[in-house]
């Protein structure tokens, strides 16, 4: 540094050094545990528990057929709470955020209340063949209901940064509202949805108040945790999680990587 | 063509005039011309024609909003190409068009890297894609370079009648409305005058209609006899109160580019009982300067450098001013349009 640099140069360097040592603290703090994982896990004896990639196929499996539910449920509620204006939205806002803000041991409790055995919807679901506890629709439930919220708050978000003056010129440029939505409004809204899905679909991998509850069986991964770590012990819980997260994360890292590659045209 | 539209929502407009060519509507900020547009476009609810009735994708116009979003996914081809159908041939069109335009070199540039001037002819590019038969432009000029704009607005103009393309533009820029073929003032939320710039200029159908036009000097007068008329007691000749009632109160307007400055010293023209006009504040405007008097009357002058450069004009200077009877224009009083 110069030693006639203003003192308002200074200033704004250290601001810049302060900005820059709280981003990696924080970024140190997320990653600790994480570290700790790598220095515990005991490399020689790494071996997976019975069962262990049976849970993995079950969370993937239910995942892949989840995400798609999440997001022909969750795209138009978060359109609508998008583009609509009318008296009372803001409760309808309340009512989404309560499915984020119940703790998901509450929650898997609730779903159970509404679509178990002893309950009048649970009982017509029967009736068509349907258990929604301890099957596999009750664990694509599960996974629905606690990834949803996350991706209809993304995508809301996402649908309106888009400009609606860029969907009216499309409109009046012959375009369906249907075409516009396709050709407009999902390119422009591109990187929130991505951001969406991504956290819907770590959401429903990791669901585990929930399924817990609602369908201990199927074992997905999460639970399986639990199990493992009850029957065996911690050395049955790191490869395990290892696994996990190998499996997990590259459906996010390419869809934030995709969104993030086509935005800089 | 005929405009013939009612509003309840956003804003409660009902307006009627004609589009001849490339008409203007002149009007100020928070008229609601640009609602207006909407309305033509189909993208705000109204009555009324033309096009009643129809969904914004079936009406056959093309509409240039303010900053005229272009879509920023899409490269200036690909936006030209937005409305066209098809597949194959998409592309040869659009690049066409923008041929058209004078733009051809920009086809595969993003609209962000493109200038205001370069932006407006890809959007009228687009526009013209789906073949409209009128085209609606908002504040057409708002997005542009200060130093450009003149230029681009008349090249967009000719541009515009070369396609012979009926058009309508809303501005609350005088200088843009002056370069139409038709122009229709809006004031308070009604058409209060339509016609040619020509005929708006030569009489203005209000002092609102005068203040939109630019015309700085509005006073209240009555009408004293055929050839003179009365502001506040001082006498000014005036041509246009020929053949009006006497007593009439009318409104006076006079640009400040009409009043001119007489020499102090020479008294060749000018008659001993013209007033001594008092100035109260002078100021330089770029080369030439704007006077503003005190006495006997406030008017507002612009004065040309060639006969200000000789002159170190001052405040509670008395000079003399030339004002030429046939550029003291008189107007109606309207209490409906006139609320100054």
């Amino acid at each position: 540094m110069r030693a006639d640099a203003a003192p308002g140069a200074q200033r704004s360097r250290w601001r810049g050094v302060a900005v820059w040592g709280a981003g990696v603290l924080a970024l140190v703090f997320l990653v600790a545990p994480f570290v700790t994982l790598a220095a515990f896990t005991r490399w020689d004896h790494l071996a997976l528990a019975p069962g262990d990639l049976g849970a993995v196929g079950v969370s993937l499996l239910y995942s892949l057929i989840a995400l798609p539910l999440v997001i022909a449920l969750g795209t138009p509620l978060a359109w609508w709470l998008a583009r609509s204006t009318f008296r009372g939205k803001g409760l309808i806002d309340a009512l989404v955020l309560l499915p984020l803000l119940t703790p998901p041991l509450a929650l898997g409790l609730l779903l159970t209340s509404l679509y178990g055995p002893y309950s009048p919807v649970g009982a017509v679901f029967e009736r068509f063949g349907v258990m929604l506890t301890n099957s596999a629709p009750a664990f694509l439930l599960a996974q629905v209901y606690g990834a949803m919220p996350y991706y209809v708050i993304s995508a809301r978000a996402a649908f309106e940064g888009v400009p609606r003056e860029l969907e009216q010129i499309a409109l009046t440029l012959g375009k369906s509202p249907w075409q516009v939505f396709l050709r407009v409004t999902l390119p422009l809204a591109r990187l929130g949805l991505s951001a969406g899905l991504a956290l819907a679909w770590v959401r429903a991998l990791g669901e585990f108040g929930i399924v817990l509850i609602v369908a201990y069986y199927p074992q997905g991964m999460p639970v399986k945790l639990w199990v493992n770590l009850q029957d065996i012990g911690l050395s049955a819980v790191y490869p395990l999680l290892w696994l996990f997260l190998l499996v997990a994360l590259p459906l996010p890292l390419w869809l934030g990587l995709r969104a993030r590659r086509r935005l800089a045209f | 063509m005929r405009v013939d539209l009612q509003l309840r929502y956003p804003i409660v407009l009902a307006v009627q005039f004609e589009l001849r060519g490339f008409s203007v509507l002149l009007g100020r900020s928070g008229e609601g011309k640009s609602t207006l547009l909407k309305a033509l476009a189909g993208l705000l609810p109204a009555q009324g024609g033309p096009y009643a009735g129809q969904a914004p994708q079936h009406r056959p116009v093309g509409y240039l909003p303010q900053g005229y979003a272009l879509f920023p996914h899409l490269t200036a081809w690909q936006n030209v190409a937005f409305a066209l159908p098809g597949r194959q041939a998409r592309r040869a069109r659009a690049c066409a068009l923008l041929e058209t335009l004078g733009v051809s070199e920009l086809a595969s540039r993003y609209p962000q890297t493109l200038s205001g001037g370069q932006q407006q002819r890809v959007a009228l590019a687009r526009a013209l894609a789906r073949q409209p038969q009128l085209l609606l432009l908002d504040e057409p000029t708002a997005a542009l370079d200060p130093a450009t704009r003149e230029d681009v607005f008349a090249e967009l103009i000719a541009q515009v009648r070369l396609l012979g393309l009926p058009a309508l533009a809303v501005t609350h820029d005088p200088h843009l409305a002056l370069m139409a073929d038709w122009m229709a003032v809006m004031v308070a939320r009604r058409i209060v005058q339509q016609g040619t710039p020509r005929q708006v200029l030569a009489a203005p159908a209000g002092m609102a209609v005068a203040r939109l036009l630019g015309i700085r000097n509005r006073l209240r007068g009555v009408v004293v006899d055929d050839h003179h008329v009365a502001v506040d007691g001082v006498l000014l000749a005036a041509s246009a109160a020929a053949g009006l009632a006497r007593g009439q109160p009318v409104g006076v307007l006079l640009r400040a580019e009409d009043i001119a400055l007489l020499p102090a010293a020479a008294d060749s023209g000018t008659n001993p009982a013209d007033p001594l006009w008092t100035l109260a504040a002078v100021r330089e405007e770029g080369l030439a300067t704007r006077v503003i008097t005190a006495a006997p009357l406030r008017l507002e002058a612009l004065l040309p450098r060639d006969r200000t450069d000789a002159i170190a004009l001052h405040a509670d200077q008395s000079v003399r001013l030339r004002i030429d009877p046939r550029h003291v224009q008189l107007c109606a009083l309207d209490p409906a349009t006139d609320p100054e």
